[in-house]
């Protein structure tokens, strides 16, 4: 695969062509049909937007960290920024515009167990890249302040050596003047493992898009997430996982509310190519509509070429259990807080798979300070 | 009377299904009510309860001196009536433990009595369990997903007896039983039988009545009462079926 690796500022040059030539996503693009982000936002706006700000306070012991704005990047760098996927356009966007971002990298063998945290704020592009070599493992909590300003386009790669584990969380706050946009790429050697949980609370646009590589026998990707949507807010997350080599797991759960005139949408593509025999992948998503005027979409999706695989898929999209909310009641708890209790207990599943107990605590917190507009019917 | 159900109607789905139902009940009578199926005996039950879709198209309830039909489902649970549920609900991400002191500080709140803290609801709780066989690992599990028939209806009969309230409803709380649980359910029933409490034991089957000896019983059937008597009612129904007791006027 590797050639010779071009240089960074080639790289940046063809994702700028690239940018210029393909534009803007929008509604007739496979897979942004209900996050028409031309109809909102020109090139130009996410060219002039320059880049975001990122800060990492601590970086435990044994965590490489490299500024993607500085110069003389090592060799590591070098070879993965920009290389692994199938860069889509927005993608092409942050490469091309961001002068800056992170690069994490943790050596061979080294367990980390304190999450690197990342906050992210101010408008503009932005890169990130983790690179774990064999049977490293790290936690990587990405979180968002609210002053997007006009766009936060983010672009992550991630490069997971044989036997390497990440977990990835990601919480950001509602920004209903923002547009949000996060691409998010790996490619998982063999027996390598990719877990991440995103708690998204929309923006004017929000989009998460996630292209997973699971390249090497054994690797696994377990995607879960909560969608807490309420006003106009939009979040979607598109994921497409490639179980590329044989004995590939892949996960993913999905939990939705939409209150208000909010829309949430999850489309998940799975393909599972040619020889990945044995493969297993299961994908599942949930909305509960709290309004009339609220919209989900959800969209499983299966290609498979493989014999000797199990795939399951399920979506459905529903109101609060009448039963349980009368069970409840008539044992003198309100209504409302009836409501709270099983919406809290429709998020529970997809929130109890982030196994940092502190971060689990953290958006459990980001989803209490959602919820009460999300729960509201549109006004 | 603690409870007067005047020639009620009550809509179900736009059918009427109780058609001028007459009852009452004082304090600390143990009253059964047994029916044939489809009789109206669990829309009785949710109309007393409160659930939403029981439309109650004429008549009255009077429960200790309130007009019952004036309110809410929760604050008829805080104002002392229980409905022990024939079908108990499932409710995964909620543990036992966790429901039983929302709703009993919900209930306390309501009252206007103090919140009890994670401790005390444990202490109060572990105190009542025990008599009722309602384990520490079922409080710890999600509100009666992977419990058995058994297990549903002795947590029922656990929160009458933490609510404590005035008026208890059980809806066919012997069905799906064995005879061990039965009588099991029936000790911690019998147990909770007070001079203030009145208690409507709803069942299709005598069986329940051996254990839960009633003052007194009334056959419903076709939406209304149509026979009262004293306990050795129960048993002529059982001997004779409900058919001959029940039939309408022609």
């Amino acid at each position: 695969m590797s050639a010779a690796p071009a240089p960074r500022e080639s790289r940046r040059a063809e994702a700028l062509e690239s940018f210029r030539v393909r534009g803007m996503p929008h509604r007739r693009f496979e897979h942004w049909r209900y996050s028409d982000l031309r109809a909102v936002l020109d090139a130009g706006q996410v060219a002039q937007s320059g880049t975001a700000n990122w800060q990492i306070e601590r970086v435990p012991e044994g965590v490489e960290l490299f500024d993607l704005a500085k110069p003389a990047a090592p060799e590591w760098v070098v070879r993965h920024l920009g290389n692994i996927g199938n860069r889509p356009t927005m993608e092409e966007a942050s490469l091309a515009f961001a002068d800056g971002g992170a690069a994490l990298r943790v050596a061979r063998g080294r367990k980390i167990a304190e999450p690197v945290r990342i906050q992210i704020s101010s408008t503009g592009n932005l890169r990130l890249l983790v690179v774990l070599e064999e049977k490293a493992s790290l936690t990587l909590y990405e979180s968002h302040t609210v002053d997007a300003g006009l766009l936060r386009n983010v672009g992550v790669e991630v490069s997971l050596a044989p036997g390497a584990e990440l977990m990835q969380v990601r919480s950001a706050p509602p920004m209903p003047r923002s547009f949000a946009i996060e691409h998010i790429a790996v490619v998982a050697a063999e027996n390598a493992h990719y877990k991440a949980h995103f708690a998204n609370f929309g923006s004017r646009l929000s989009r998460t898009e996630l292209h997973i590589l699971l390249q090497g026998e054994g690797s696994e990707a377990h995607l879960s997430g909560v969608t807490v949507l309420g006003g106009e807010n939009h979040a979607d997350v598109t994921s497409h996982i490639e179980h590329v080599a044989g004995r590939t797991l892949s996960t993913q759960l999905f939990k939705h509310i939409a209150g208000g005139k909010s829309r949430a949408v999850y489309q998940g593509k799975i393909t599972v190519r040619e020889g990945a025999d044995g493969s297993d992948s299961r994908q599942t998503a949930k909305a509960l509509l709290m309004s009339e005027r609220a919209e989900v979409d959800l969209k499983p999706e299966l290609i498979i070429f493989a014999d000797d695989v199990k795939c399951a898929h399920g979506a459905a999209v529903g109101d609060l259990d009448a039963d349980s909310l009368f069970y409840l009641r008539s044992r003198g708890i309100s209504e409302r807080e009836a409501r709270r209790l099983l919406v809290h207990a429709f998020l529970e599943e997809a929130v109890a798979a982030i196994e940092d107990g502190a971060l689990r605590e953290s958006v459990w917190r980001d989803v209490e300070s959602a919820l009460p507009r999300a729960m509201e019917a549109a006004r | 009377m603690m409870l007067e159900i005047k020639d009620l109607h009550a809509v179900v789905d736009g059918k009427e299904i109780l058609k001028g139902l007459t009852l009452s009940m004082k304090a600390g009578e143990v009253h059964a009510i047994m029916g044939p199926n489809g009789s109206g005996k669990s829309t009785l039950s949710y109309v007393l309860a409160g659930r939403e879709g029981y439309e109650v198209t004429s008549g009255s309830i009077t429960y200790d001196g309130h007009d019952l039909l004036t309110m809410k489902t929760e604050e008829r649970a805080a104002k002392g009536v229980f409905l022990a549920m024939q079908y108990p609900v499932e409710i995964p991400g909620v543990t036992t433990l966790t429901f039983l002191k929302t709703a009993l500080n919900a209930q306390r709140r309501a009252r206007g009595e103090n919140e009890l803290d994670a401790m005390n609801v444990l202490k109060f709780v572990r105190q009542k369990a025990t008599a009722l066989q309602v384990t520490e690992e079922m409080l710890k599990r999600a509100l009666n997903v992977g419990f058995s028939g058994g297990e549903k209806k002795r947590l029922e009969i656990l929160q009458l007896s933490l609510f404590e309230p005035k008026l208890a409803i059980l809806d066919e709380t012997d069905s799906g039983l064995d005879i061990d649980a039965l009588k099991l359910v029936a000790e911690g029933v019998n147990a909770l039988r007070t001079p203030q409490r009145g208690m409507l034991v709803i069942t299709h089957y005598q069986r329940l009545l051996n254990y839960i000896v009633p003052d007194r019983v009334h056959v419903l059937a076709g939406g209304r009462i149509v026979a009262e008597g004293g306990k050795e009612l129960a048993l002529e129904l059982e001997a004779e079926g409900y058919a001959n007791i029940a039939r309408e006027p022609a």
